[in-house]
């Protein structure tokens, strides 16, 4: 039967350990690793040997019953081994499994400067501003010193916007108070009072206090006109006749138009343009004189 | 040949003046320009610039305002061209009524109270406001924060903003610019931290029919800038739950938030990284007060700050954003803060950078850069770095970052190095060079003059440095006059000198003996006494050392061996024996260790008169103290 059949070989297996035992003694070999191994794999296929009471109680129950008594013994024996591997497996399983847990975390790697560190300082116990530990890279002087602008990795969270897609983006809007605001803040952060005179008066020049040199005394006179058209008036007596009483006045009335500063180029022709229309007006009337 | 005409230059109209101006180097022995070139009236130390400063200021903002105020007594149009900067400004709204338009005037016009109350009118006839007009009016108000803008305010935080020159640094009189803080926005704070007040903004935006983005990005930007950061944060995640975009302008306020919203360091700077992968996410480009407000942050974040700075430093070159002064403001301060300052290459490669640029203003805390910098070399103890930094402070218009009160923190930190490493020649031609013209001396550096003379052995100079001590007002300080009179009556030395010293300690015993004015009274210490004292009977002043080694019982103290022995030289030298018996006689009465051996100098060295020797034998110390008095008596 395979119970007695195992069992049997189970003996013999015992025998067989014993000398190997003796032999792997006497060797002192390197293969007594693999010796030990063989076991347990056997061990396992195996399991353990049964407790002979359970199997004097299964034979029991066996010729109890009126079936074929040898194999309902084997098949209880059978059954008794399969709960005593299920139990030795999971006890087992457990431990590989939290082995599995464990490979699976994350590894930190220490920077050498780390390690270097762990070595040279052990534990402190220094403590930051808000409780934390101080991690011990922290303290030595050896990293700030090494310490530069020129080194280092950047936080890589953003990437440079290409120029096209820049001026997309600026989109055109009013300067709000805040932009305005802010505009005021940063001009008033280099406003320094003026260390000199001239300084003083750039200042002043700057604020429309002072003139400008060299003086131009057209400044401050929005006027659109340049000088010979305030002047040279004789293009607007087109419209009058060439001769006459008419013609004679409007060029007085030009000369003297010619010397008033005071009225645009706009207001003179206006004046100009009034006579005209002045004179269309009464010319009937002369006509009829 | 041909003749070529040269083309019309066209200049600016401000060329000629400033080439001028760059003819004009500063006169070491003035006070700065906008002081009246009276000795009188220049100001004498900091302290005094800085009020002279403010009162002309202020005098500035009276006329202002007066013209503000009755613009109908200035309304002729005398100057021709007209100067439109003198006249009084039309600040009156003109469009009436209860329209959009008008309320878009008041805004406009900066007029905070009355635009709420527009807007609620508007409302209240279910009159529609634009989404634009409403946007400007929470900006209006997250701006003011709620408080009332009124000229007078205005007046008050322009005065904070343009006094060119004199706005009030964090060192010299915090109390009264931090007062004025409170108040101007202490009626905000409340406003924004106490939600139970009828707070103007967040009632608007509640009631807002439809809100954009913008709307979101006013509030939040409004309180972080008024102190509510807890809002501001929730603030944020509903703009984030209406799928909104924020700008960068509010992205760089809720990182200069984070040190508020959380306690621990690492958590502060997981915070704003957070917002900075928002940026990202919604495609916000960062700029440069971007980077700045994450450093500002990490400033506040302990360690994490020195790992991470670096890293922010290298994400600004790859996206070509040029730092700011203000950036290295906020390095040098990471790195070098705190009692335990380890030499590090960081200031170095700071001024690397520093050196090769120009600078101009890009955010407001660029103005604390040098003063930050020149510390951080004194701490430092390294003059070269502090050369090269000064340097790079006189290229171009980088002196314009610093206004009145930074310049004089700077300068004086710069003293005080060259004081501890420099040659005192250099010492002293910088010190004629910058004071009273660019810088006033502080106590300190007045000090730190003093042990530099001491060095490098050139006390003869101290007389020089009294008079400069006078001039800067500092001549009722017992500190610096008991380092000044140690010092020059430590040695013994040569007559010119020695008389130069005595006329000083005269000038101090006269400060000490001033009474009745409207300063504190100055104590007589043990020491200063015995100082002068010594140095009068150096130059054989005896009366006038008697008169003081009669005063040490007045004020309980007891003159030292040295004086003692000094004015028993003075008084063989100038042949008064009657005083040295007076001497002995007060030791003894003091019961003296030293009255012994005075008088057995006497009866060495002394000529007496047999009346003399008879009063000197009487003299005995300790308990026979009162019979030795009645003996003489009797005499």
């Amino acid at each position: 039967m395979k119970v007695e059949v195992s069992y049997r070989k189970k003996l013999q297996q015992l025998k067989t350990r014993e000398i190997k035992k003796q032999a792997k003694n006497k060797l002192e070999g390197l293969d007594s690793e693999g010796a030990t191994l063989q076991r347990t794999t056997e061990d396992i296929q195996r399991g353990k040997p049964l407790n002979p009471e359970l199997v004097e109680a299964a034979s029991a129950v066996a010729s109890s019953l009126p079936l074929n008594k040898k194999q309902t013994e084997s098949e209880l024996l059978a059954q008794l081994r399969r709960h005593e591997e299920t139990t030795d497996k999971q006890k087992k399983g457990g431990t590989v499994n939290l082995r599995n847990v464990i490979s699976e975390m994350a590894v930190q790697r220490q920077s050498p400067s780390q390690r270097g560190v762990r070595l040279s300082s052990r534990i402190s116990l220094e403590l930051d501003e808000d409780g934390q530990r101080i991690k011990p890279e922290r303290s030595p002087e050896s990293s700030d010193s090494r310490r530069s602008l020129r080194v280092g990795r950047r936080l890589n969270i953003f990437t440079k916007a290409s120029t096209e897609t820049e001026d997309a983006l600026e989109t055109v809007s009013s300067p709000t108070i805040w932009d305005l605001e802010f505009a005021k803040e940063i001009a008033a952060m280099t406003a320094q009072p003026p260390r000199n005179g001239f300084e003083e008066m750039i200042q002043w020049t700057k604020e429309g206090i002072l003139w400008e040199f060299p003086i131009d005394n057209e400044a401050g006179m929005e006027d659109d006109a340049e000088f010979h058209e305030h002047i040279f008036l004789e293009k607007h007596l087109e419209d009058f006749p060439k001769q006459g009483p008419i013609r004679h006045f409007m060029e007085l009335v030009i000369c003297g138009l010619s010397k008033n500063p005071y009225l645009t180029v706009k207001q003179k022709i206006e004046h100009i343009e009034w006579f005209h229309k002045y004179f269309e007006e009464k010319k009937e009337l002369l006509q009829e004189m | 040949e041909e003749i070529v005409l040269p083309r019309r230059k066209t200049w600016d109209k401000l060329a000629v003046l400033q080439t001028l101006a760059s003819t004009v180097n500063r006169d070491p022995t003035a006070a700065h320009y906008m002081f009246q070139d009276d000795p009188f009236l220049m100001p004498r130390n900091a302290a005094n610039a800085r009020l002279f400063a403010l009162s002309m200021e202020s005098g500035r903002n009276a006329a202002k305002y007066i013209i503000k105020q009755f613009p109908e007594y200035f309304d002729k149009i005398l100057a021709e061209p007209n100067v439109p900067c003198l006249m009084p400004e039309m600040l009156t709204p003109q469009i009436e009524g209860v329209s959009e338009e008008a309320l878009k005037e008041r805004i406009h016009l900066r007029r905070v109270k009355e635009s709420v109350d527009l807007f609620d009118q508007l409302i209240q006839a279910s009159t529609p406001v634009s989404l634009e007009t409403t946007n400007s009016l929470l900006d209006l108000l997250c701006f003011y924060g709620d408080g009332e803008s009124t000229p007078e305010k205005e007046e008050e935080e322009k005065d904070e903003l343009e006094e060119p020159g004199v706005k009030a640094s964090e060192q010299k009189a915090p109390k009264r610019q931090s007062q004025r803080g409170l108040q101007s926005s202490g009626s905000r704070w409340s406003l924004f931290i106490d939600s139970r007040e009828n707070n103007n903004a967040e009632r608007i935006f509640k009631i807002m029919p439809e809100r954009n983005a913008h709307s979101y990005c006013t509030m939040i930007r409004g309180m972080v800038k008024h102190g509510a950061f807890a809002k501001a944060y929730d603030m944020y995640i509903d703009l984030l739950n209406e799928r909104h975009k924020a700008d960068v302008h509010t992205f760089n306020a809720l990182i200069t938030a984070a040190p508020y919203l959380k306690e621990r360091f690492l958590e502060r700077w997981e915070l704003a990284k957070d917002f900075l992968n928002h940026m990202a996410q919604q495609e916000v480009q960062p700029n440069l007060l971007t980077f700045n407000a994450l450093l500002k942050t990490l400033r506040q974040c302990g360690g994490i700050g020195k790992s991470m700075s670096i890293s922010v430093i290298k994400e600004m070159e790859a996206l070509d954003i040029e730092p700011s002064l203000a950036t290295y403001d906020h390095l040098l301060s990471i790195f070098y803060r705190g009692v335990e300052i380890r030499p590090s290459g960081i200031i170095s490669d700071v001024l690397d950078d520093v050196e090769k640029r120009s600078f101009t203003p890009q955010d407001p805390d660029d103005a604390r850069f040098f003063a930050t910098a020149m510390e951080v070399c004194c701490d430092l103890k390294d003059i070269k770095l502090a050369y090269r930094l000064n340097k790079a402070m006189e290229k171009g218009d980088n002196w314009k970052f610093m206004d009145m009160d930074r310049s004089n923190a700077y300068w004086s930190k710069f003293f005080s190095l060259l004081c501890m490493m420099e040659q005192i020649e250099v010492v002293l031609k910088w010190y004629k060079e910058m004071s009273p013209s660019v810088f006033y001396p502080t106590p300190k550096n007045i000090l730190d003059l003093l042990q530099a003379l001491d060095a490098a052995n050139h006390l003869e100079v101290i007389p020089s440095v009294w008079e400069d001590m006078k001039q800067l007002g500092f001549n009722r300080r017992p500190e610096l006059l008991e380092e000044l009179l140690s010092l020059m009556s430590r040695d013994q030395h040569p007559e010119e000198v020695q008389l130069a010293f005595a006329k000083c300690a005269e000038d101090i015993k006269a400060g000490y003996e001033q009474t009745g004015r409207e300063q504190a009274p100055l104590e007589w210490t043990g020491s200063a006494l015995g100082c002068v004292a010594l140095l009068f009977s150096r130059v054989g002043r005896t009366q006038d050392a008697w008169n003081l080694l009669e005063h040490f019982q007045q004020i309980n103290r007891i003159p030292t061996d040295k004086v003692m022995d000094e004015f028993l030289n003075c008084a063989k030298q100038t042949n008064c024996p009657e005083e040295a018996i007076k001497l002995v006689k007060l030791a003894a009465s003091l019961g003296l260790s030293s009255s012994q051996r005075l008088k057995s100098r006497m009866e060495k060295e002394f000529e007496l008169s047999e009346k003399q020797k008879k009063a000197l034998e009487s003299i005995r110390s300790d308990s026979d103290s009162s019979d030795s008095d009645s003996d003489s008596d009797s005499d």
